[in-house]
């Protein structure tokens, strides 16, 4: 489990602005997007959510947004920004190079 | 909100150290989450008190929870960064280029630092401000020392009127100072064990003033070098995001600077002296932490 979360901790940036990407996100949204997406894999404490989304802000990746709802209550939204679309690209590109790598190593070869 | 909540979100409040605008906006969007996952759990089917329960289980511990976010914040730009260090970098250029004996220098920039002190304050007490309101109280601590040489009917008013007034003055901005994270009181107070032992080299053993100044002038370019040894230890300071690197930074700085003290003094600096500077420097960077927990068991 602990290996898990570690291989969850170097990706969560990535996993983030793919989510972010879609559509603007509220925190909570986020964790329920990346837990129906990845079917229950990528399921870790919720805390450590936010110093991620405010480190992606501070870089200049994503832009948080208050937003009142009609019944009054205040949510935060994370909306994704040019810089951080481009920082997108990068990393899916690097990704996808990986996982083939990965693939070609992993998977079993024909006797 | 449940009470169990509420100390959970307090206990992030506690550990989080920042500006009170980060902190309102934190602590607002953990309250969010929290309520849409108590929310869920409770249309799932969970009691009040068991939805509050796994809902602190998903979040984690508040504490790594603060400390986590609080790096995120707690690393200043270059530009904060200069900017705190710049206190010191003008008090060493004031002793470096022998400007310290002109009354225009001296008055000039007592005048900014009093200004920067002000602002600073006014606009949420950023990291910055701290070194320039260290300095700001520097005038307050000399006006009293200087009462010790009024006429003795004179210092006894000057004493029970000024000293009150000038006590609460430190006490109040300490306590406040304190109560934002007691790293920035020691951030505040850090030049005060250098100035100690620089006063304690250059004091004349006979008093007459022209020895003092002599001295002064003698020493100018080291009591020069290690203001701006200090200005590159709150640029360090304002650059690093944990905690314990920036204690660090402080007291290895602190070594540092009375070192240098010692070394630049020619042996007018005691070796006791020199032990006893080191241990107030101890005394002045980590005592805040104590103070800060007592303020927080008494209310």
């Amino acid at each position: 489990m602990a290996k898990k979360n570690e291989l969850i901790k170097g990706s969560i940036d990535s996993l983030l602005l793919c989510v972010i990407v879609q559509q603007p996100m509220y925190g909570y949204q986020i964790i329920k997007e990346l837990e129906k997406r990845s079917q229950g894999y990528f399921k870790f404490k919720e805390g450590t959510l936010y110093p991620a989304l405010h480190r992606l802000e501070k870089a200049g990746l994503i832009r948080g947004e208050w937003q009142t709802l009609p019944n009054g209550r205040q949510r935060r939204y994370y909306h994704i920004t040019e810089n951080g679309l481009s920082i997108l690209a990068a990393k899916r590109g690097q990704w996808l190079d990986f996982l083939t790598a990965m693939n070609l190593i992993i998977q079993p070869v024909p006797e | 909100m449940l009470t169990v909540l509420s100390h959970y979100l307090d206990s992030i409040r506690d550990n989080l150290r920042l500006d009170r605008s980060s902190e309102k906006e934190v602590i607002q969007e953990l309250e969010t989450h929290i309520e849409d996952e108590v929310q869920e759990l409770r249309e799932s089917g969970l009691s009040e008190e068991d939805a509050a329960d796994t809902c602190l289980t998903f979040l984690g511990s508040a504490k790594m929870v603060a400390r986590q976010i609080y790096e995120v914040h707690s690393q200043g730009s270059w530009t904060q960064a200069l900017l705190a260090a710049t206190p010191h970098i003008l008090f060493g250029l004031l002793f470096a280029l022998n400007w310290w004996r002109g009354i225009g220098w001296l008055l000039g920039m007592l005048v900014l630092i009093l200004i920067m002190a002000v602002y600073g304050w006014w606009r949420g007490k950023p990291a910055w401000l701290f070194p320039w309101l260290g300095y700001s109280l520097l005038p307050v601590v000399a006006a009293a020392l200087l009462l010790l040489y009024l006429p003795k009917s004179w210092s006894w008013v000057a004493i029970l009127l000024y000293l009150p007034l000038a006590l609460w003055l430190l006490y109040a901005i300490t306590v406040r100072t304190i109560k934002r994270d007691w790293l920035y009181t020691s951030l505040m107070l850090l030049p005060l064990p250098t100035i100690a032992g620089w006063f304690l080299a250059v004091e004349p053993v006979n008093q007459l003033p022209e020895d003092w100044l002599q001295r002064m002038h003698d020493f100018a370019p080291w009591i020069g070098l290690t203001f701006l040894a200090l200005g590159v230890t709150v640029a360090t300071f304002i650059r690093v995001r944990k905690r314990w690197l920036r204690v660090s930074v402080l007291v290895v700085s602190g070594m540092i600077t009375l070192t240098m003290v010692a070394y630049y003094a020619e042996g007018r600096l005691s070796m006791p002296a020199f032990l006893i500077l080191m241990v107030v420097m101890l005394l002045v960077l980590l005592s805040p932490a104590l103070v800060e927990r007592t303020l927080r068991h008494s209310g």
